[in-house]
């Protein structure tokens, strides 16, 4: 099935994500980041007091993004991953991203939250920690892409 | 509760997946600053949000299921920067951060599937310091 565009624009789809942080504020007081609920859902694993919301939180990301898979481009099982992919072999890929990764969620955590929690939430809640968080991971991210830039001759 | 959670998760990964913000390259041309797409999306959703949040707590809004609306705000330490600053230059290696690592999973990458499974890690080794996070955005 192909029943949607290739890529929604951001003028639709920023709106939107904007009315799901006022939603769950709302409807049920609570902020929306994805952070925390990776920590809950890692609690939630080991047996330890959680909180569940955070958890069908961490659901339904995966499941929405299930859902459109299913009614757009479908599920394919593959290692492609970009421009990224194809300049490293698979292992090495492998390695970089799963450290990549744990480097994202060790800083989120460290900060108090990432582009969801700080970049949206917190940013429109107005929250002082959210918009610094917000300009340093920025300005890191766009600093460090731009020597991956140089540094691999505008391969990357 | 659950169910808001649940639901609001659905439309929210819908959305990024929807977007392309669960694609490399997508967010590889936003930090090359190539595509200002990204930054509008950002941009525009907090623009929708924050008068609305602002109406709601001025209105001393009732929510149906937690009580009356408390929008968490924080002050700024030296943790939120630092930890920011490190969250970047992970976002920049993997051009995606943990909501589209989980629609990179779903939609069937394994390598997506590498960067969540780090991303858990990496949360697990920074609670096991048993540090609360600096200004807890809910994140």
């Amino acid at each position: 099935m192909d029943l949607l565009p290739e890529r929604l624009a951001w003028y639709i789809a920023g709106p939107l994500m904007g009315l799901c942080v006022v939603a769950l504020y709302a409807l049920a007081n609570r902020p929306l980041g994805a952070t925390t609920a990776y920590s809950e859902t890692i609690r939630f694993a080991r047996g330890l007091q959680f909180d569940a919301w955070r958890v069908w939180l961490l659901g339904g990301f995966f499941a929405g993004a299930l859902a459109y898979a299913l009614l757009g481009p479908g599920i394919s099982f593959s290692t492609d991953y970009g421009a990224l992919g194809r300049q490293l072999p698979l292992g090495v890929l492998v390695l970089l991203l799963a450290g990549a990764g744990f480097v994202m969620g060790f800083g989120a955590r460290w900060s108090g939250g990432c582009t969801s929690g700080h970049g949206l939430r917190g940013s429109a809640s107005l929250s002082p920690a959210s918009l610094a968080a917000t300009g340093t991971f920025m300005a890191t991210a766009i600093a460090i892409t731009a020597i991956v830039h140089f540094a691999t001759g505008g391969d990357l | 509760m659950k169910a808001t959670g649940f639901f609001v998760g659905v439309a929210f990964g819908f959305l990024v997946a929807a977007a392309g913000l669960s694609r490399y390259d997508v967010i590889h041309d936003m930090l090359l600053l190539r595509e200002p797409d990204v930054f509008l999306l950002m941009g525009s959703a907090v623009a929708v949000a924050a008068p609305i949040l602002l109406f709601l707590e001025r209105k001393r809004w009732q929510t149906p299921f937690g009580g009356a609306l408390k929008v968490t705000r924080a002050p700024i330490t030296r943790d939120t920067v630092t930890g920011a600053a490190v969250f970047g230059a992970g976002w920049a290696i993997a051009g995606t951060c943990p909501v589209p690592a989980l629609a990179m999973t779903a939609g069937g990458s394994v390598l997506g599937l590498c960067v969540a499974a780090g991303l858990f890690g990496g949360v697990a080794a920074r609670d096991a310091m048993k540090k609360k996070p600096a200004a807890d955005a809910g994140c």
